[in-house]
């Protein structure tokens, strides 16, 4: 049996009784080693690179979560740092970037659409159903009033003033890509992809 | 500036990124002080740890081994032409095993051997010295090349312990003749771009010009390069990267494993100690490689002073 610089090894007490330590008159190390390791146990966190959420200079954030993704566990997010890895801000947060972590466990946070009739005076929680079909509505309708097809001069502009879209500013380019699509071939001009600060 | 005011027309002063700059990318050796410092962080960890006699004695050797630098401190390294050479091709410098070592190297290992046989040792290791002290310089070379390619017989573990740190002696030595500055990373950035070695350990910095960095600590020249954090050392993988501790410690030393190849390997966190040091916290953290083992992932490599099949 051979051993290399290089390959892949498992540890074991076995294993390190066989080992150079073993063979200098250190063999029961090994052995020392591996029952006070039986009183303890491994705990998994995941290291999760992201964006944060805040404005257009789009720091790289690292995203620390207990509990291993893969075994259905309840992934839970401890911590949030600035990702020192990242160009744009190596490592540094703002203010508003470094209390991340709050806003993800903030219990003010929405995590539903919510909706207030006209006149009605509380928020309700509504479907995604509902909200995306009265947001298509109210839009529908808006553009089929407001749409400007021809200007003055009886050229062709397509153009729909009277509404806005306010996108995220931590898109990727695919998303920022599909955002334009949507809003520009309705012919919507107000129209920023980043939330700025 | 007060609105209606004139701008200053001073020069600026300072740092126009304001402090926020790149890593350097690969950080050389001091052999001065790189044995000296594992064996004090060594002597440090070893009261109270189950592997204190061994700790013990792996300081012992450390400190040796600062003792050694002086053997082969004036071994002139690989010519700047060869050095230029290699870089352009994207190949190591000092390829562990292509590299000609200097005959000088041995000078190393005698006074390792020196060093350690002064102070007290089990039985087995001073039979172990005695027998490289009357093995020829052929047989220290077949073992050296055997170490350093990677296929050492296990009845060989013993004498190439003390290979391995002569080895490390010389090649530290030589690493840091390089001129840093032409130094680029391989296109596999798990390996040393001084030597193409594997690395002990990972140390996530916390203090310098850009903390929280990751650098990769070679196992034999003790050449420091960045490797992006939460990124698989040996397969590149991002998406099932996860970090392994024990639960309840300080989380100092924990295991970054990869369910895309089933290996891992160990990250240090500097924030946790200061005085931590790649090469012996990963000796004085053995627990944690038993307890991933068991787990069912291999480590990447193993450290070249603890060689296990």
């Amino acid at each position: 049996m051979n051993v290399n610089r290089r390959g892949f090894i498992k540890l074991t007490a076995a294993g390190l009784a066989a080992s150079g330590m073993g063979a200098l008159g250190f063999g029961h190390v090994g052995e020392a080693l591996a029952s006070s390791v039986r009183a303890f146990k491994l705990a998994a966190a995941k290291e999760t690179r992201n964006t944060c959420t805040y404005c257009s200079v789009a720091c790289g954030i690292l995203i620390y979560s207990m509990g291993d993704r893969a075994k259905n566990a309840h992934s839970n997010i401890i911590h949030i740092e600035g990702d020192p890895d990242h160009p744009v801000n190596r490592g540094t947060l703002c203010p508003k970037g470094s209390a991340l972590l709050d806003i993800v466990h903030a219990p003010t946070r929405l995590t539903a659409p919510r909706y207030r009739a006209a006149g009605a005076g509380e928020f309700k929680e509504v479907s995604w159903d509902f909200a995306l079909d009265r947001i298509a509505r109210l839009m529908k309708d808006d553009r089929d009033k407001n749409f400007i097809a021809k200007n003055k001069e009886g050229v062709t502009v397509n153009r729909w003033t009277s509404v806005g879209m306010l996108a995220a500013s931590a898109s990727s380019s695919e998303t920022a890509f599909l955002t334009w699509k949507v809003a520009r071939s309705l012919g919507m001009v107000v129209f920023d992809n980043q939330a700025r600060v | 500036m007060k609105q209606g005011g004139a701008p200053s027309t001073g020069k600026w002063q300072g740092s126009a990124t304001g402090g926020v700059t790149s890593p350097d990318a690969v950080v050389l050796p001091d052999p001065r002080a790189r044995f000296a410092a594992t064996a004090a962080r060594l002597a440090s960890l070893a009261p109270g740890n189950p592997m204190e006699d061994w700790l013990s004695f792996m300081a012992r050797l450390a400190l040796a081994q600062q003792q050694a630098v002086e053997a082969v401190w004036d071994i002139l390294g690989a010519t700047p032409a060869t050095v230029d050479q290699a870089i352009d091709a994207r190949m190591p410098p000092l390829a562990a095993d292509g590299h000609r070592r200097d005959p000088a190297w041995r000078m190393a290992l005698v006074r390792i051997l020196y060093e350690i046989e002064a102070g007290p040792l089990p039985a087995r290791a001073r039979a172990v010295t005695a027998e490289l002290r009357a093995a020829g310089p052929a047989a220290i070379e077949a073992l050296a090349e055997h170490f350093l390619r990677g296929d050492v017989g296990i009845e060989e573990a013993g004498p190439a312990l003390y290979v391995a740190a002569a080895l490390q002696v010389y090649f530290t030595t030589l690493a840091a003749k390089l001129p840093a500055g032409k130094l680029r990373p391989l296109e596999q950035p798990g390996l040393c771009p001084c030597c193409g070695s594997t690395p002990s350990a990972g140390l996530v910095t916390a203090t310098g010009k850009t903390p929280g960095i990751r650098y990769l600590h070679c196992s034999l020249c003790s050449t420091a390069w960045v490797h992006v954090r939460a990124t698989c050392i040996t397969c590149e993988d991002t998406r099932s990267v996860a970090l392994e501790g024990i639960e309840g410690d300080t989380g100092l030393v924990k295991a970054e494993t990869c369910n895309a190849c089933h290996t891992y390997s160990k990250v240090i966190y500097q924030k946790q100690d200061m005085k931590a040091d790649p090469y012996a916290d990963d000796l004085a953290s053995l627990g944690i490689d038993i307890l991933v083992a068991e787990a069912g992932w291999s480590r990447h490599a193993p450290n070249p002073l603890l060689l296990v099949a």
